[in-house]
């Protein structure tokens, strides 16, 4: 009955980053080829990493520790608003993100503790939260600015890029590769991370041995709703320049999907996120390249970070699930 | 009702002592209705009592894992009020659970380790240091457990040993084992009531929570025996017999032993030729068996679990794939094991987890009753359409037939007891007609009445003609009711052979992988291949 | 103890929306409008006149379908939400044969019902297929088909569907594929009875026949269902492929059953969102297809009531949606039923 996730790909890590390697190589010349520049790619995949990044780092922390956050899109969608609105009150994109931030940790802590207190269904919980969002962040639109579906800020208030070999890079993106880098340190090098790793598992042997079931879910329902809030204000304010109402479109799912093809280890989920967020990359490209977005119509171009999340659910992680103790709640009597 | 023991002045104040405990689940069930326990230092306590009794609910609120709805406990005289477990273990309780409380994929280090790491939150985990001192408490305790290995690879005894250790190592003094020999070997739970002993010696007060009359008699110094949630006696192990404990632990004098006259067997109906299965983890857990179960007899299979039953079970009654082997019926080959198809042919399947596999617990009674069955002309309309009115009437013959006690055909199944749970799922399957009824722990978790039906039923379906394939973890019953009985251990039979032939301490060596020699009763080993 | 049995259910899905209700009144406040006036409107809004209470029933005509796809997915052990994406392609079905192929009268009208629905199960076997025979986790495979039909849904409205000089819709539904319309002063028409014919065919299917039977077993305890001999992938199939035919009639409904538009906008601005909705709707009928049916009433008077209170009180008809996102989170916490029957039912 223990499942341990051991990385989506076990003993050959270092054969399938090859692949990968390889892969976005190749994909990188042909593309080329047909005219897309390989650095805008790049810098499009970075910008779309670091959202899916965040969120599934967190998220990979909160299974750990036996929770599971379906809510993710939610966070999102209402991270990203509220953290425009943020923004636009403290003058600073920065002020946003954090404001981004907090909101995450809100609705990550709400969700936790309805899970833990509460016993909730953790899937419908999330879902709610997710059905929530879709009402309540097109209300925020018109009640914050009057403009239903999406509002224009102030470029200033854009996080602003730092030019690097690959391109221009959002300080953001850093902080998301840190965050997997700190998690991974976290979760393999630290009592707290050894405990909720056996929280996990085994949340009896933990209460029995006198530590706080509750509190270290609570902990990491908190800190996996801050990395995702993070990453949804990141999207308007660091990405997108605007906020719309379907900001997330989808990518709350992309990233859980990064997270069970990561069999919950965060350095393997940060790859996993350069990969889809290249997907997005290159719907981003195909899109706006002269030459070849007459002849693809936009729609199937939209249709690209989906059918590839489709495609990888289907074939790579197969009938991985998520492990079975994750979002089951724990119960003494 | 019986004599109490030592309540005399001269006593000193107890390690330990619960007065007046109640406690009534969310759900409205009263486990305990006013308990009273003590316990001295340098003693062990029998707690004694039936599947919901209230043992365990009594030391889980002793280990500060549940909270009583009533009562107090006092530590050495003084109120104690524990919120959570941590708060028992600082004062010295602590408790090994029934399903251990271990991290599977962690070490033994590991698990000894956890919450009491000494560390900061963000430090690393200090295992060097630790493993000397858990090293030296091992040695002090003469306990021998490897370290540095996944627990979840450790065999059941070792497991437990480790639990223990997790425990001493708090500085435990009072330590409470909940039916700590019901996954051992007889060989183990020797080892370990040697152990206790040793305990006690040092000083530490031990609870050994059982239901199990001769492990009270062999290593208690006092009894307490539990009915319903209240103390029916309390005596002295010196003072106490083995009728007199049962008859205090299920209110009256049964008559636990099942009759079975000899019966003559006739042609084999299961016949079985090197059969290999794999498990989950996809080892090999049953290995090259063979074996036939004929007409009108009941073959046991006895063993400690996790040595393949399951995997053969499972592979026999079409919910597992098997590697290699024949499977023949009534002298048929069955190609494929499935399910339906071997209802079909005369299979009765009574699962080892009645919960998991032979029910489904919000459904009705009327849905449960033909669970399996539901395929069978009889319960079918036209277009598929279910048959409502015969299965309502069938599931009322199959209520009143097997004793079901329900408040109606419409409760869901998870409001029953476990002993009417099993009721309805034997009678199901028993009212089949099977030719062939295989079953596994049919007794596990059930009330002294419904496991004395069962068996009696498994033993008359014997008697006309039915073949019996009996796996039971409980060497008693299998030895009480197979006529010929195997003993598994490692996906094999380590012998096979009439029960009459067994002695019950040859069994419990064979159970244990230890096959006895020079032994004049020893039934036929098997022969090497 | 019969009749209790029955009305436990019930008694929570009501407190639980009377919970959304108050966590609403609560954010109306907050944005600084009166919650009394507000939800006066709503109710008035909902069932003040009769007109009122037949555009209530034409609100709830798609919910208690797409109600149904998550209902039948749950009572087949699946986390189904891609009612969404399986009604957009019921919209396009049902449209394409409804505008664009002329048939005798009501042929036509049943043959454009059954390209929507067929359309639904289509899309709804992608999920289905990767499920049975990958293992691949429905909620992620589920929402990613929702995105995609989205975009394939909107291509085809704009190239395949559409009608020249008009580009913010498709061609409309002949009249001889539209459901007759019941009463002149509201959108109700007659698909309100297929529906909830609908409904109760696969109440009966799943409470009376053995295929249902079976599909309920399976979802209750996947090991007793391969006890009894259940193929696991024919039940994942199966509940997907009813879910699809729900949903895409739902999608279908709103094109052939719904004035004045008769046709789907090139946003699919008049389904979005109705698969979402239904799993409230699912979740406050206790995933019961007759549950869902009044859900869908309920779920369809907040819609209907919504507008006046946008217009009178000017509370933003959205925060309805928002209200159900709070209903849903508040049906997953079965603690807090008996937290409250412990705190207050008992002395």
């Amino acid at each position: 009955m223990s499942t341990v996730p051991s990385g989506a790909m076990g003993r050959y890590r270092w054969l399938w980053w090859l692949a990968a390697a390889a892969t976005v190589a190749a994909t990188g010349r042909s593309l080329e080829r047909v005219g897309l520049p390989p650095v805008s790619l790049v810098e499009t995949g970075l910008l779309a990493m670091t959202p899916l990044a965040l969120a599934a780092v967190g998220e990979c922390l909160n299974e750990k520790a036996g929770l599971v956050n379906i809510g993710l899109e939610a966070i999102f969608m209402v991270a990203a608003t509220v953290g425009v609105w943020c923004a636009e009150l403290g003058r600073s994109g920065y002020v946003g993100l954090a404001g981004g931030a907090l909101t995450g940790a809100v609705m990550g802590l709400g969700l936790g503790a309805v899970s833990v207190y509460g016993r909730a269904d953790q899937v419908i919980a999330g879902m709610g939260l997710n059905v929530f969002a879709l009402g309540f962040v097109p209300f925020l639109l018109i009640s914050l600015w009057a403009f239903p579906g999406i509002h224009v800020f102030p470029n200033e208030l854009m996080i602003p890029r730092i030019p690097t070999p690959v391109g221009q890079v959002s300080p953001v993106t850093v902080a998301a590769v840190l965050a997997a880098v700190l998690a991974h340190l976290l979760l393999h090098r630290t009592v707290l991370g050894f405990r909720i790793r056996a929280v996990g598992e085994r949340p009896e042997a933990v209460d029995v041995a006198g530590l706080r079931v509750d509190r270290l879910r609570l902990l990491t329902a908190t800190l996996g709703g801050t990395l995702a809030g993070l990453g949804g204000a990141f999207l308007p304010l660091g990405w997108f320049g605007a906020l719309v109402k379907e900001i997330s479109a989808g990518r709350g799912f992309i990233a859980l999907a990064c997270v069970v093809f990561a069999g919950l280890e965060p350095l393997v989920a940060l790859g996993a996120a350069l990969l889809f967020g290249l997907a997005d990359g290159v719907a981003s490209a195909v899109a706006v390249t002269p030459g070849l977005k007459e002849r693809v119509p936009f729609y199937f171009v939209s249709m690209i970070p989906y059918v590839v999340t489709l495609a990888v659910v289907a074939v790579v992680i197969g009938g991985r699930r998520f492990p079975s103790t994750v979002g089951r709640p724990y119960a003494r009597e | 009702m019986a004599d109490v023991v030592d309540g005399g002045v001269s006593a000193p104040a107890p390690r330990v002592q619960m007065r007046g405990i109640h406690k009534v689940y969310p759900d409205g069930t009263a486990a305990l209705r006013g308990v009273d326990f003590r316990l001295h230092p340098g003693e062990i306590v029998g707690l004694l009592g039936e599947n919901g009794a209230g043992k365990s609910t009594l030391m889980k609120i002793l280990s500060g894992l549940l909270r009583p709805t009533r009562g107090e406990v006092l530590v050495e005289g003084h109120p104690a009020r524990f919120r959570n477990p941590s708060d028992a273990l600082r004062c010295g309780i602590g408790m090994v659970h029934q399903v251990f409380t271990l991290v599977p994929p962690f070490t033994a280090l590991q698990n000894v380790l956890l919450g009491q790491e000494g560390a900061g939150l963000l430090r690393a985990l200090p295992e060097a240091s630790a493993r000397a001192r858990v090293q030296a408490l091992l040695d002090e305790l003469g306990l021998d457990v490897p370290l540095d290995v996944p627990v979840e690879s450790l065999p059941v005894g070792v497991q437990q040993r480790v639990e223990i250790c997790k425990t001493l190592y708090r500085g435990t003094s009072v330590l409470i084992l909940d039916e700590p020999t019901s996954a051992l070997t007889p060989g183990e739970a020797d080892e370990l009531f040697r152990f206790l002993r040793r305990l006690r010696d040092r000083g530490v007060g031990v609870v050994l929570i059982t239901h199990k009359l001769r492990e009270v008699l062999e290593v208690t110094d006092r009894v307490v025996v539990l009915r319903q949630g209240m103390v029916v006696g309390e005596l002295s192990t010196g003072s106490a017999t083995a009728e007199n404990l049962a008859e205090l632990m299920v209110g009256q004098v049964t008559g636990l032993r099942v009759r079975r006259t000899p019966r003559a067997p006739g042609q084999p109906v299961l016949s079985v030729r090197g059969l290999w299965v794999r498990d989950d983890q996809g080892r090999l857990a049953v290995r090259d068996l063979s074996f036939d179960v004929r007409e009108g007899e009941i073959f046991g299979v006895a063993g400690v679990e996790g040595n393949g039953q399951s995997e053969l079970v499972q592979a026999l009654t079409g919910l597992r794939r098997f590697e290699a082997g024949e499977v023949r019926l009534e002298g048929q080959a069955v190609p494929t094991l499935e399910p339906l198809a071997l209802y079909r042919r005369g299979l009765a399947h009574v699962p080892e987890d009645k919960a998991r596999f032979g029910l489904a617990l919000g459904f009705d009674l009327v849905e449960n009753s033909i669970l399996g069955r539901q395929r069978e002309n009889q319960f079918l309309r036209g277009l598929g359409r279910l048959n409502r009115p015969a299965i309502v009437r069938y599931a009322r013959e199959l209520v009143e037939r097997f004793h079901v006690v329900a408040p109606d055909l419409a409760t869901p199944v998870r409001n029953l007891s476990g002993g009417n749970q099993q009721r309805l799922l034997v009678g199901r399957e028993v009212s089949k007609q099977p030719k062939l009824v295989v079953a596994m722990h049919p007794t596990r978790g059930l009330d002294v009445a419904s496991t004395v039906y069962i068996r009696e039923l498994l033993v008359q379906l014997r008697d006309v003609g039915k073949a019996v394939l009996l796996v039971s973890a409980d060497l008693d019953e299998v030895l009480e009711l197979s006529d010929r009985v195997a003993v598994m251990y490692g996906g094999q039979f380590l012998a096979v052979g009439p029960s009459d032939h067994f002695r019950r301490e040859t069994v419990g060596l064979l159970m244990g992988g230890v096959v006895p020699t020079g032994d004049a009763d020893q039934p036929r080993a098997p022969s090497p291949r | 103890m019969r009749t209790s049995r029955a009305l436990r259910p019930l008694a929570e899905s009501l407190a639980t929306v009377a919970l959304g209700l108050v966590a609403g009144a609560v954010l109306i406040w907050a944005f600084g409008h009166p919650p009394g006036a507000a939800y006066r409107a709503l109710v008035l809004g909902a069932f003040g006149t009769w007109e009122d209470l037949l555009e209530t029933l034409a609100f709830a005509t798609p919910l208690m379908l797409t109600a149904l796809t998550f209902a039948v997915g749950v009572r087949g052990g699946l986390f189904n939400i891609g009612a969404e994406g399986q009604m957009y392609l019921g919209a396009v079905g049902a449209t394409f044969v409804a505008g664009m192929v002329p048939m005798p009268a009501w042929v036509h009208l049943a043959a454009a019902t059954l390209a929507g629905m067929a359309a639904g199960a289509v899309w709804a076997l992608i999920p289905a297929a990767l499920k049975a025979w990958r293992g691949a986790h429905e909620v992620i495979s589920t929402i990613m088909c929702n995105w995609i039909a989205l975009h394939l849904s909107m291509y085809l409205a704009i190239n395949l569907l559409a009608e020249p000089g008009r580009a913010e819709r498709t061609v409309p539904a002949l009249p001889t594929a539209r459901y007759p319309v019941l009463s002149e002063d509201s959108t109700l028409t007659a698909v309100v009875f297929v529906a909830v014919g609908f409904a109760l065919l696969v109440y009966a299917y799943l409470w009376g026949t053995r295929a249902g039977y079976e599909l309920r077993l399976a979802g209750e305890n996947p090991d007793a269902a391969r006890y009894a001999g259940v193929r696991p992938q024919r039940v994942v199939v199966l509940t997907f492929v009813i879910g699809g035919l729900a949903a895409g009639l739902a999608g279908a409904s709103q094109v052939i059953g719904r004035p004045p538009a008769w046709s789907l906008y090139a946003t699919l601005g008049n389904v979005t969102t109705l698969g979402f909705d239904g799993i409230g709707v699912a979740l406050v009928g206790r995933n019961h297809p007759i549950g869902g049916i009044l859900g869908a009433v309920l779920f369809g008077a907040l819609a209907q009531g919504g507008r006046l209170m946008e217009y009178e009180v000017g509370v933003l008809s959205e925060l309805v949606r928002a209200l159900n996102g709070i209903i849903v989170f508040a049906m997953a916490v079965p603690e807090l039923w008996s937290l409250i029957r412990r705190r207050f039912l008992r002395p």
